[in-house]
């Protein structure tokens, strides 16, 4: 996929997700979002490792929610007040609307990593504009060094393994992250080394290719403005439904006219 | 005299580098790295050799200002490269006609892909995308590695990933060649490549500076040879010292059965190897070797115990195993190399003491030093002594040579021939063929997924 079209992309999930507080609005924002990472993802890369952590993620931000709002009619559960910022009635609506943030935290978290999932980084760098082009080359070789990060991780743990090192505590992980992070760091000189060597940064740089649009990418861009364009008519029209948990829960409705726009993020997806 | 050398009180400049009087201090550090070095750099092959730790990668990065501009420290002297005063001419001006490939080459890549990577450099230089690919396939070819153009780097091996760093350099078009242990990795083939690849660009009236521990591997008619020790330029040599220089191992007796593979296949995903019988006595030393990419380190591993065989069975009696991974530096991160091998004993609970293994690879006056300030050399060395103290029953050591000089060679082959002698059963992947017959019992060839003997050494 061309990625000035996948950015197009991006932009609008972010734009519908952060657009309105309505569930179902960011369900099917993240469901585009989810759906797209998983069919457009680049063969041979892994999506298990950020779903794993788009999942945390929004676990705590559902969890601090409840844990510290303290407000809403419906009260599950009261903590001791000597308990600091966690004392008070913990809440269905805390919960509810800790959840209704992290559904548009994890849409936004994983339309961001289909950036990195389904183009390659060399791709985006390359289509930044000229101006750009050598803060862009600095992205690409920041953005190797996380799975170089990863790697370094792995080797350093099976070698110190066979040196009789055993996880015991969180401590004994010392052995393994310290030299990991040293080794990364010590690589992030060496390449910044290695760039130098290289004449980064000595003149204007050329591409040797720049990605092409073709029909699905304009497919793609076209159908993202055209959600971007009817979400704001929408909102503009006040056809965007608002919906606020507090101080009593109550379900959320349906427009058809924003549903259809985030349904219409599903269209990468379309094109595998 | 060359336009960039017309500064105030300048010297005269010919050929293609000059050095006057050049020193030069690391920050931090007590010693010269570099030491009143004159010499001058004339087109044509250079090859710059001496121990691990003498200055040769200090030396090399002075060509393309890498010393002193990136590193800082303290420099002095004067040193012209392509008629341009080093003092005032950044690393970024001079790399567009310097090109340098660096020890480890697996720290210098910027992009994920080998095609990418090779054009990095072009791209730098501004060029029209035609040329850049033009550029791009031809580096690759010479290099003999256009059929992984459009391979991820990170799939590659340690010897496929130096070939993409030196075609990197090749497609830069430099005026001068910087390479840094350029064969460290390669195999024959590969560092036949290399060889033409040097002859072609100096015959082009272009410089080429290699420093080499297997000079032979890269040298030519016509070639200079330059030593350094302690940092100083100690000759110009004309001699040429061949290949074999270690002494052929003892006989060795074997005793039972220390690990066995029935009708093994390895991989990560795919098979690399397949239907491997093999098996490995106490006190044998058995090598392997293979084209780079032939799985060598994969094979390794799994025998090892570090990665699941796809197919097949692994049999290992109980015991230690010490193993050395492809690229040493992880196992390094204490304080002090002293440090570094008491860990190894803390973490097996062993009763030995560290300095003898610490004297067997000539490291005790090193032993209070952060490994991570030694040269490349002595931290494979120091990496050796942290994983082969005490008496493992097993060893595996993946490309235990790299970046080994010969004196560092003779080391390593007196240790294992010791630990052999104790009754340790080692397995060294190498792609070092000259190491591996004077080390090994047998030495077994990976080639196209399948193992075969190449030669029985006679006890």
């Amino acid at each position: 996929m061309n990625p000035r079209a996948l950015a197009v992309w991006v932009a609008a999930v972010l734009l519908l997700s952060l657009g309105s507080e309505d569930p179902i609005l960011r369900v099917l924002t993240l469901g585009a979002a989810l759906t797209v990472l998983l069919v457009c993802r680049r063969v041979g890369t892994r999506a298990r490792p950020a779903l794993w952590a788009v999942g945390i993620a929004a676990l705590l931000t559902v969890l601090f929610n409840f844990l510290l709002s303290h407000t809403g009619e419906n009260v599950l559960l009261q903590l001791p007040g000597w308990l600091p910022a966690l004392g008070g009635p913990l809440s269905l609506e805390g919960a509810a609307y800790g959840l209704d943030l992290a559904l548009g935290l994890a849409a936004c978290i994983l339309a961001g990593i289909s950036l990195s999932l389904v183009v390659e980084p060399h791709q985006l760098v390359d289509s930044l504009p000229a101006p750009l082009s050598r803060t862009g080359a600095a992205l690409g070789a920041a953005m190797t060094l996380v799975p170089r990060l990863g790697h370094s991780f792995v080797a350093v743990r099976e070698a110190q393994q066979m040196r009789g090192w055993r996880p015991r505590g969180m401590r004994s992980w010392t052995a393994v992250v310290v030299p990991s992070v040293l080794t990364t760091i010590e690589g992030s000189v060496l390449l910044a080394e290695a760039m130098e060597a290289r004449a980064f940064g000595s003149g204007p740089r050329t591409a040797l290719a720049t990605s092409r649009w073709q029909l699905r990418d304009l497919a793609v861009a076209a159908t993202s403005a055209a959600a971007v364009a009817g979400f704001v008519g929408a909102l503009i029209f006040g056809q965007v439904p608002s919906w606020q948990p507090y101080p009593s829960l109550v379900m959320p409705g349906l427009n058809w006219w924003p549903a259809l726009c985030c349904l219409a993020l599903f269209i990468p997806a379309l094109f595998p | 005299m060359l336009p960039g050398a017309l500064h105030p009180g300048a010297l005269p400049v010919t050929g293609l580098a000059r050095f006057e009087r050049f020193g030069y201090r690391y920050p931090e550090s007590a010693t010269l790295s570099l030491n009143q070095i004159t010499v001058q750099i004339e087109a044509g092959l250079t090859l710059l050799h001496g121990p691990s730790g003498s200055g040769k990668s200090t030396l090399l990065r002075s060509l393309n200002g890498l010393v002193p501009h990136f590193h800082g420290g303290q420099a002095s002297g004067r040193a012209w490269i392509l008629g341009q005063d080093l003092r005032t001419t950044t690393t970024r001006r001079l790399a567009r006609q310097v090109a340098m490939v660096f020890q480890e080459p697996e720290s210098q890549f910027v992009l994920a892909t080998v095609r990418r990577e090779v054009a990095f450099g072009p791209e730098n230089l501004g060029l029209p995308a035609t040329e850049i690919g033009d550029r791009v396939d031809g580096a690759l070819h010479a290099m003999g590695i256009l059929e992984l153009a459009e391979r991820r780097i990170s799939t590659l091996s340690g010897g496929q990933r130096q070939r993409v760093a030196l075609a990197a350099a090749l497609a830069m078009r430099p005026r001068v060649l910087v390479l840094d242990e350029p064969t460290s990795q390669l195999d024959d083939p590969g560092a036949d490549s290399l060889r033409r690849e040097c002859q072609a660009v100096a015959s082009r009236g272009l410089a080429v500076v290699v420093a080499e521990h297997r000079p032979w591997r890269v040298d030519g008619p016509g070639s200079r040879r330059l030593e350094l020790s302690h940092g100083s330029l100690i000759s110009s040599l004309h001699r040429r010292p061949g290949p074999s220089t270690l002494p052929p191992h003892p006989s060795r007796s074997s005793g039972s059965s220390a690990w066995e593979l029935s009708e093994l296949v390895v991989g990560h995903q795919e098979a690399v190897a397949a239907e491997i019988n093999l098996d490995c006595h106490q006190g044998e030393v058995l090598c392997l070797t293979g084209p780079n990419g032939s799985g060598k380190t994969t094979l390794l591993r799994t025998v090892a115990g570090l990665l699941r065989p796809l197919s097949g069975s692994v049999r290992r009696r109980p015991g230690r195993c010490a193993y050395l991974p492809q690229e040493p530096g992880g196992v390094l991160h204490q304080g002090s190399l002293l440090e570094e091998v008491n860990q190894t004993i803390r973490w097996l609970k062993l009763e030995s003491s560290p300095w003898p293994i610490l004297e067997e690879f000539q490291l005790t006056a090193l032993a209070a030093m952060d490994p991570r300030d030694l040269s490349t050399g002595q931290r494979q060395r120091a990496a050796l002594a942290a994983v082969l103290v005490g008496s493992p029953e097993m060893v595996f050591l993946d490309e235990p040579t790299r970046g080994a000089d010969p004196n560092s060679r003779l080391l390593l082959l007196r240790v294992l021939d010791r630990l052999a002698t104790e009754g340790s059963a080692i397995l060294v992947a190498t792609s070092d063929t000259q190491f591996a017959h004077q080390l090994g019992d047998r030495v077994h060839e990976l080639d196209s997924g399948h193992l075969r003997e190449r030669r029985e050494v006679a006890a």
